[in-house]
């Protein structure tokens, strides 16, 4: 559809090489089928919509160099942020230019602080609010009375230690014991002792999190070797499928916080038929989208509606006005990309769902109802 | 036309410059640095500042790795600790940065002299696993000692401030970090034209030799160690105030590596080469990306295919240079200034 307008320009610092570019390649997916939809629909408010990005090898250097590349030639009110190395680094730029609103891969916790980080969001629940979600589900889950024990198993990174503070206080608001706190170094194999250590106090569910994969897969595997009957739950980027086609049947009853539907998944809606028709249109081959791709999408979902909403003010595309037009979002329909109305907190979006592994389907299920925090 | 290059006294051996010639390229070369962040847009300009952070980080392990023949693999963990000190005395003291560079040089300087005690007894590989080891450890501190240096979540500062002028932009912070990388290249060059470079000169060539002319080995190896790491304090304090946040994972062990190759790539042992190599190293990644921008036009999804290419092709020119010219870039450089020196007699 040819348009006459402005092009809008979404901007990316992009991690197709390095170690995050197993999710990056299909975060780029998802920000490129959006656009062309999104073009194929009329663009926004007329004005055609150009992805711009680079690659970062998800280096925090490369990624502030590719953003002074693309905001230097072009006009871009919302980027996309490989990490939260990228987006604390850049927030001091971001403040003081005052042009562009930017998420990204991160669900870092920090970035919800508004005074330090006053244009960046989170397009979903940051890791202390799916931290809460996982809580209020354990908490749902207790017997007579009795409140389900947790541990928590997470990485000895920035990622890894974000939602433990916010997790405990979450847990003894909700009356959940938390008898153990390990941590690990990503990626770890030789895990026998934390083993041990979680047989001793035998919690009723472990949540892992700043991982992708190690250790998860060998805790459960290990735990269950020793007839314990412990749920395992994780956040988002560990979430996805990679956990049941490395395990396979051993990740039967893994369970996940996600705040969108899974590309797989039973449900449908006018946003996610329109998501997977244009997956199937730009790649037939593909199949199965990863949650990055879903992740990808949902961003440019969100920058599109906090375009769209500060033009029809009739206000200036700069961070302020965009900011204030992401916290206007109030019971939002997604179109099926989450499964309620959703409604902008605080620079995040504090929602998701329990899904659980069906191995034999080789898919998540979802076992719990949306879950929205306060 | 330069047709010898002979020395007829000592004081002629040790100049710096050895003709007029080169002394109009220096000042032509220092002009289109000055000019440079006229001309510049931001993402050049942005690039300029991190090579002068890599100059000095660089020509700090080259001092050590490349003329006193000590390996390290424990630069990133230096640089933090200037980091974290700027980054610290910033916070809690609000002192200007010529004082908290300083101190970030000073204190880097300490922890060099601790981290290079067992250079004595170990040398070579043995030696780099024991600087590894000392990155590893600081690593731990960045990350742990939460009181003071925030932990995991790291440090925000406030931009670098001098009589009441802040240094925000890339444009302030470029005239900061060059002439202090033009400073430092120079007093590394006056170093090697003393008693003590020229100890550090010896200990790399044979350290047995160099004890036996009356050299301490020790007291020069921890000297070497503090002058390396004042200049890594120095390069990551700049670094602290560039981004204006240190986390640990701003220092990470690849970075160690990252200048150890640009002193190889470069030229080990040649300030020079320091420069190139560092240059090389941080922007030869943003060249090979303009391959991509090439493709892109004609082939929309690129960038996909060819990311992970480049990567490739960075490490295999890495490895060419090894192969094809092990003493690095100032050597191609040399050799370029030889054949015009030369002509038309020899080519």
């Amino acid at each position: 559809m040819a348009q006459d307008k402005e092009p809008i320009v979404f901007g990316g610092s992009i991690p197709l090489s390095g170690v995050f570019a197993f999710a990056g390649v299909h975060l780029h997916a998802g920000l490129t089928d959006y656009t062309s939809w999104i073009n194929s629909q009329g663009g926004i408010n007329g004005h055609p919509v150009k992805y711009v990005m680079e690659d970062t090898g998800y280096e925090v250097d490369r990624s502030v160099a590719a953003f002074k590349k693309i905001t230097g030639s072009n006009t871009v009110p919302v980027y996309y942020g490989d990490s939260t190395g990228f987006m604390k680094t850049i927030a001091s730029e971001l403040n003081s230019r005052g042009t562009t609103l930017m998420s990204g891969a991160s669900f870092a916790t920090a970035l919800t602080d508004n005074e330090q980080y006053p244009y960046q969001f989170i397009p979903g629940p940051n890791y202390s609010q799916m931290f809460g979600i996982i809580l209020e589900y354990i908490a749902s889950q207790g017997e007579g009375g009795e409140k389900p024990t947790v541990a928590f198993v997470y990485s000895d990174t920035e990622f890894g230690k974000d939602p433990i503070e916010n997790g405990k206080e979450k847990a003894a608001e909700l009356g959940i014991d938390v008898v153990e706190e390990i941590v690990t170094k990503p990626g770890s194999v030789d895990v026998s002792a934390e083993v041990l250590k979680l047989r001793r106090v035998r919690p009723d569910y472990v949540v892992f999190h700043g991982y992708v994969l190690s250790p998860i897969n060998e805790f459960m595997v290990q735990m269950r070797q020793m007839g314990l009957d412990t749920q395992f739950m994780g956040t988002f980027w560990s979430s996805d499928k990679l956990i049941i086609n490395k395990m396979g049947e051993d990740a039967d009853g893994y369970m996940g916080v996600m705040p969108y539907n899974y590309y797989d998944s039973q449900e449908s809606g006018p946003m996610l038929d329109a998501l997977r028709a244009q997956a199937e249109k730009s790649d037939p081959e593909a199949g199965y989208r990863p949650t990055g791709y879903m992740q990808g999408w949902f961003n440019a979902m969100v920058w599109t509606e906090v375009v769209k909403r500060t033009l029809d003010a009739g206000k200036e595309l700069n961070a302020k006005n965009m900011a204030e037009s992401l916290s206007s979002i109030k019971d939002w329909d997604t179109g099926g990309i989450i499964g309620v109305p959703v409604t902008a907190k605080n620079m995040s979006f504090p929602v998701g769902r329990i899904w659980r592994v069906n191995a034999k389907e080789g898919r998540y299920e979802p076992v719990s109802d949306w879950i929205q925090l306060d | 036309m330069r047709i010898g290059d002979a020395k007829q006294t000592y004081e002629a051996d040790e100049a710096i410059w050895t003709s007029q010639t080169q002394k109009l390229w220096f000042a032509l070369f220092l002009l289109v640095l000055l000019v440079f962040p006229f001309m510049a847009n931001a993402y050049l300009l942005y690039l300029g500042c991190l090579v002068g952070i890599a100059v000095i980080s660089t020509t700090g392990l080259n001092i050590l790795t490349g003329f006193t023949g000590l390996i390290s693999l424990g630069q990133a963990g230096f640089m933090g600790v200037g980091g974290y000190t700027v980054a610290w005395f910033s916070l809690n003291t609000g002192l200007p940065f010529p004082i908290t560079l300083l101190l970030a040089g000073l204190l880097a300087a300490a922890v060099g002299i601790l981290v290079g005690l067992p250079s004595l007894r170990v040398k070579g590989l043995y030696l780099a696993i024991a600087t590894l080891a000392a990155s590893v450890f600081l690593h731990f501190i960045f990350a742990e000692w939460e009181s003071v240096t925030g932990g995991m979540g790291g440090l925000s500062l406030e931009p670098a401030h001098l009589f009441g002028a802040t240094f925000q932009s890339d444009f302030s912070m470029y005239f900061i970090i060059v002439p202090l990388a033009v400073l430092m290249v120079f007093a590394a060059r006056n170093v090697f034209r003393t008693r003590i470079g020229r100890a550090f000169i010896a200990i790399r060539d044979r350290d047995i030799s160099a004890e036996i002319l009356g050299i301490d080995l020790l007291r020069y190896k921890l000297m070497s160690f503090a002058l390396s790491s004042f200049y890594a304090g120095v390069a990551g304090g700049l670094f602290a105030y560039f981004y204006r946040v240190v986390t640990p994972e701003s220092f990470p062990l690849s970075m160690s590596i990252f200048y150890l190759a640009a002193v190889i790539v470069g030229g080990m042992g040649n300030l020079l080469g320091g420069i190139l190599g560092a240059a090389f190293m941080t922007l030869i990644p943003e060249i090979l990306k303009l391959l991509t921008a090439a493709l892109t036009p004609f082939y929309p999804n690129a960038p996909v295919f060819m990311s992970p290419m480049l990567e490739i092709i960075f490490g295999a020119l890495i490895v060419g240079f090894l192969i094809f010219e092990p003493h690095g870039l100032a050597e191609i450089w040399h050799r370029i200034r030889r054949f015009f020196s030369l002509w038309p007699f020899r080519n």
